[in-house]
């Protein structure tokens, strides 16, 4: 048993090294009662189903799951959920480290361009909906108009089962790319010069630099990003709720709008619970496998 | 005082912050009323109930303030509230508006966390028995005083019944009308529509009327006009009577089976017509609702179904415009929409005797005659609709466009199907009469909206 000045040095330690805990402590409380329980409230609501006739719920345990994978409408949603992911998010972030390419360079008046780039973060994403579906408007849309004057043909956009979910892409691009942006830009930021230049030296070319020197310096902000628009990707729900409600014809009812739908319009709250729980597992998965092959080896 | 010491103050600072800051009250708070004693049954309710909440919601001058959760346009429906204030002093209606076409999501995601916020709310007649099973209202049957019930249309108040007790109180009557643009139909040379129903006109003379009343105005080869438009576009409400004209049912008698009803072959042949407006004739503007109100409005459609009561918009617009009947399908049967709103009293409200008397106020006597007379609807009281139908000042324009709507709900009127499921039955309907508004097939949007209507209505099974 320790005494004396090594028992006193023993509990300073221990205080010392609780500290950061401490600190800590408030940011998991909020973690806790923001993201933990209703992850559990979800996962329990999943297990009951409404009964009108009686009144109340019934416990159904992974009745409402399997209804959900013999329902087809879940299926198509999850197939447009994985299509509009598969597309937004690689999109995202190859333009938004294109841009970050960009506004790193050394011009004249260059933080004006970066902050024109940060314009779409401050729209609100209703905002930015209404905006888009006001210029994309088929009978008296601006773009249409500019299309018929150059000659071309009206477009449906997101009226049509075909274009409806481009146009989803297009909005979440608009707004997400500069957000991500500014992360990637601030790691390049932090890319040392001096390696650069003893590159250079020995003779390597602006392809060599990017693949050789950037994009492996960049892993970490690249991870951020990557983790970041998947998790809000597969998320993504204002555009399709605003815009075309997940149609036409089905064409763009992801999970979250198919799990909106089924809580405050069919009031199912079981199923609604369960098909979030199903987005919540497959983003979990990606994202794992992301971090598996994204790690950084420094 | 060491490093150690300020760490832990700093700490214990900010979770005290923290907790205060989540507290759940704060001296601020108006303390809540004391609950009311439930009434164990409905028929207990006028004896126990009522005695027990007047005891808790008005205690000598004390003023009860109750909530009402409305889509009513607030200059419309703000003349009642007043007038009931001023004659209800110990009574005051905080009125929270919701859009009409975010309201029916407001009621579920407000009514069915089983808030005691609301008091009393707007109750459309389709919601009449799934807001009743599924505990948003309570019959206001057995809180009604004596002899008010009868003064409603008798086809009102078996709409706005379940299981034989009337669950809401009829705010008006509804019906629909064709507005049309006298100046478009001038500048094309087509005579003015009769407002006389022995002059009614087809769906096929409207078809053939609004492809002349389809045109360019700018030279870039898009239409700037079109000839027909619908309100409420690819709602069941303007659009089931297409199908009822030509005879279809477009639910089971139980009102649990979409399949083989919703996708019938005159269901579909209803659809087929919606879809030639849009994507055959292209007389119809690919818009939603309440756009299609501004396209009337500015002159964009010459033609437009719509309730008589948008005559005072329409004609503070400054449009010239005309009103005609509600057309049908030529040899087949005249169906024309009815059924509209009521007032209901929230079940988990513990103010019911004040939001009742509101609800009498508001859809009888003096307060039923204001809401009549600012929003311009037909009126829900058999006295009234009777008065309308014999006054030949209800000949002139544009107070013709009330006799329609009174003669319509008379003699033409038909009632969407019942079923406790219809609010679920009616959104999927409207996605895929969305879908066929932008060129899906029509049968095959139907099979698929039949599929999915048999799970939502399952779950009442």
């Amino acid at each position: 048993m320790r005494t004396g000045k090594l028992a006193k040095s023993g509990r300073g330690s221990w205080r010392a090294s609780s500290i950061p805990f401490l600190f800590l402590f408030p940011a998991f409380i909020g973690l806790f009662v923001f993201k933990f329980v209703p992850i559990v409230v979800s996962f329990t609501e999943s297990m009951y189903r409404a009964s009108f006739r009686i009144g109340g719920k019934q416990f159904v345990g992974f009745g409402n799951y399997a209804d959900l994978f013999a329902d087809p409408v879940f299926w198509n949603s999850m197939r447009v959920t994985l299509l509009l992911n598969a597309i937004l998010n690689p999109l995202q972030i190859v333009l938004a480290f294109l841009l970050a390419l960009m506004l790193n360079l050394k011009l004249k008046k260059i933080g004006l361009f970066r902050a024109i780039h940060i314009i779409p973060i401050s729209v609100s994403a209703p905002i930015a909906v209404i905006m888009w579906s006001v210029m994309l408007n088929q009978e008296q849309g601006i773009v249409n108009s500019l299309l018929t004057w150059i000659g071309l043909e009206a477009q449906p956009f997101y009226a049509s089962a075909g274009q409806a979910l481009w146009v989803i892409v297009l909005i979440a691009c608009w707004k997400g790319v500069g957000y991500l942006c500014i992360f990637l830009l601030a790691g390049l930021q932090e890319v040392p010069e001096t390696l650069y230049e003893s590159s250079s030296i020995d003779g390597a070319n602006k392809w060599i630099q990017l693949t050789r020197i950037t994009l492996p310096m960049m892993k970490r902000p690249l991870i951020f990003v990557t983790v970041t628009a998947t998790a809000a990707n597969f998320l993504l729900f204002a555009p399709v709720y605003l815009l075309t409600q997940g149609g036409p014809q089905g064409s763009t009812n992801t999970l979250m709008n198919e799990s909106y739908f089924s809580a405050f319009v069919y009031a199912d709250m079981g199923r609604a619970s369960s098909i979030v729980v199903v987005l919540l597992a497959v983003t979990l998965c990606i994202i794992a496998v992301q971090f598996r092959f994204l790690r950084a080896e420094h | 005082m060491n490093r150690n010491t300020i760490a832990w103050a700093v700490v214990s600072c900010m979770l005290v912050v923290m907790l205060a800051a989540c507290s759940g009250s704060n001296g601020n708070n108006t303390p809540e009323p004391a609950a009311a004693t439930q009434p164990s049954s409905p028929d207990d309710a006028s004896a126990s109930g009522s005695a027990a909440e007047s005891a808790s919601e008005n205690t000598g001058n004390e003023v009860v303030e109750i909530n009402f959760l409305s889509a009513k346009v607030e200059e419309q429906i703000m003349p009642v509230i007043q007038a009931f204030e001023a004659d209800n002093p110990d009574i005051k209606i905080n009125y929270e508006f919701t859009p009409f076409a975010n309201y029916f999501e407001k009621v579920e995601v407000v009514m069915g966390a089983q808030s005691s916020d609301v008091d009393v709310l707007d109750v459309d007649i389709t919601a009449t028995s799934s807001y009743v099973i599924r505990g948003f209202v309570e019959p206001i049957e057995d809180y009604l005083s004596p002899g008010v019930k009868e003064q409603w249309v008798p086809k009102l108040v078996e709409g706005h019944s379940y299981d034989g007790k009337l669950v809401s109180a009829p705010l008006h009557n509804g019906s629909q009308v064709l507005y049309y643009n006298k100046a478009l139909f001038d500048e094309r040379g087509i005579p003015h529509l009769s407002p006389n129903v022995e002059d009614r006109i087809t769906w096929e003379q409207l078809v053939e009327m609004a492809k002349q009343l389809t045109y360019d105005t700018n030279g870039d080869g898009r239409p700037d006009v079109f000839g027909f438009s619908f309100d409420q576009i690819s709602r069941a409400y303007q659009t089931l009577p297409l199908a009822f004209s030509l005879g279809a049912q477009p639910i089971s008698d139980d009102g649990l089976t979409a399949s083989g009803f919703t996708n019938s072959p005159k269901m579909a042949e209803a659809a087929q017509f919606y879809y030639d407006l849009f994507n055959t004739w292209e007389i119809s503007p690919k818009i939603g609702f309440p756009e299609s109100r501004e396209y009337f409005n500015t002159g964009k459609v010459a033609m437009f179904i719509a309730s008589p009561q948008l005559v005072i918009p329409f004609t503070n617009a400054g449009v010239d415009f005309g009103i005609a009947p509600f057309p049908y399908f030529e040899g087949q049967t005249i169906a024309t929409p009815t059924g509209a709103w009521a007032l209901g009293l929230a079940k988990n409200s513990t103010k019911k005797e004040a939001g009742i008397r509101f609800i009498e106020y508001a859809t009888t006597g003096k307060g039923s005659q204001i809401w009549i007379e600012s929003s311009n609807n037909l009126s829900a009281l058999v006295a009234e609709v009777d008065r309308i139908i014999d006054d030949p000042a209800y000949d002139e324009f544009p107070a013709v466009a009330l006799k329609l709507s009174a003669y319509e709900s008379r003699n033409t009127a038909v009632n969407r199907p019942p079923s406790p499921g219809f609010l679920e039955w009616e959104s999927r309907f409207t996605r895929a009469y969305e879908d066929i508004k932008n060129g899906a097939d029509p049968k095959t949007a139907l099979d698929e909206a039949a599929a999915e209507m048999d799970r939502l209505l399952g779950r009442y099974k």
